[in-house]
């Protein structure tokens, strides 16, 4: 499905690698400077030691909740929690929306619930009082909700809701995404006046 | 005579555009959204792409005062029922270092906030992202930001 266009833009992290809920052999590298992603992180902070280890060491005490709380503590989470079909997305920078985008199915409202309140407890605990709080959208809804922690936003869904959104899609193919081509070219509406400044606003204007 | 007339008035508009057969004044955007606007909706929905005999309009704003800024969420009156929206540009001019859209648009949501549509083509603002409120799910389904 989906999955196997991977190639195109963006890594998705490999879903089977780990035994569920156990912790990775290898520990995560640093947050070296943003060049380098995925596979080559490695060999990025094994070349530049000591110049990027000081600049790592002032990063992680600006952060430190971010380091605790990082992608890899939420997808052992997630899986200690039993949810299905865990996506995580790396958007291009060019995006500047977050770091990672995740996208995990529930088997029913009540599922999808308990796991968001998990997962921002676990927030909540680890967090430190300069960080932003966080809220869960769509407590009133049965099939989508999602929460925001800045540089990681997870999105829990019913598979039913998934299949008509389809979020992944999106994420991973970008433009060539197929709902949005098979878009209508929006027309502007008809009354659309076109020129109109925000330095006209103090004085009547003649226009056609 | 009458026809030199004509042709002396046809000439006169010709050299000054602002002199045409239909003319009326507009003013700038003095507020941006509030009831009885009309605005554009920017999703792939079915309900807010399918034409109409009348545009989509503001009905109601839910705010304190009645003005709707990027983010508030709005009652349309689209196709003869009522639906509610969230505001993602307007034209008229915000704080510094914010977007102004040409247009004066809006995504459809449910009353549980969830998005009718599925796609969102045009570029929604960043600062959705900063504002108290359920945004994600808007700024999930985008694909432009600016």
């Amino acid at each position: 499905m989906w999955r196997a266009v991977s190639g195109a833009r963006r890594l998705l992290r490999p879903l089977g690698a780990a035994a569920g809920g156990t912790p990775r052999a290898v520990p995560p590298p640093p947050r070296a400077p943003p060049g380098p992603r995925g596979g080559c992180a490695a060999a990025g902070a094994g070349a530049g030691a000591g110049a990027l280890e000081a600049a790592a060491e002032r990063r992680q005490a600006a952060d430190t909740v971010l380091q605790k709380f990082n992608i890899d503590f939420v997808v052992a989470l997630l899986r200690q929690e039993n949810a299905k079909d865990i996506c995580v997305i790396q958007p291009p920078p060019e995006i500047k929306y977050c770091d990672y985008f995740i996208i995990v199915s529930g088997s029913s409202t009540r599922h999808l619930h308990a796991m968001a309140q998990y997962m921002l407890k676990m927030y909540k605990h680890l967090k430190e009082e300069s960080d932003p709080h966080t809220q869960i959208e769509g407590k009133e809804t049965d099939d989508w909700l999602c929460i925001d922690f800045g540089n990681i936003v997870v999105h829990f869904m019913l598979p039913e809701a998934r299949e008509v959104y389809e979020l992944e899609k999106l994420w991973t193919l970008g433009p060539y995404d197929d709902q949005l081509t098979q878009m209508t070219p929006q027309s502007l509406p008809e009354d659309f006046i076109f020129g109109l400044t925000a330095n006209s606003s103090d004085h009547l204007e003649t226009r056609t | 005579m009458a026809l030199f007339n004509r042709r002396l008035v046809l000439s006169l508009t010709h050299l000054s555009s602002a002199v045409l057969q239909r003319q009326f004044s507009t003013t700038g955007a003095c507020r941006a959204i509030q009831k009885l606007t009309r605005v554009r909706v920017v999703d792939n929905s079915a309900l807010g792409n399918t034409s109409y005999h009348r545009p989509p309009k503001c009905i109601h704003v839910y705010n304190k005062t009645g003005v709707g800024k990027v983010g508030d969420k709005i009652l349309l009156a689209i196709k003869g029922e009522k639906k509610k929206a969230l505001i993602v540009g307007h034209k008229m001019p915000g704080p510094t270092m914010t977007p102004r859209f040409d247009s004066n648009n809006v995504v459809l949501i449910e009353d549980n906030g969830n998005p009718i549509g599925t796609r969102i083509k045009t570029p929604i603002p960043y600062i959705l992202r900063r504002k108290e409120g359920e945004f994600s799910k808007v700024l999930a389904i985008a694909r432009n930001f600016v």
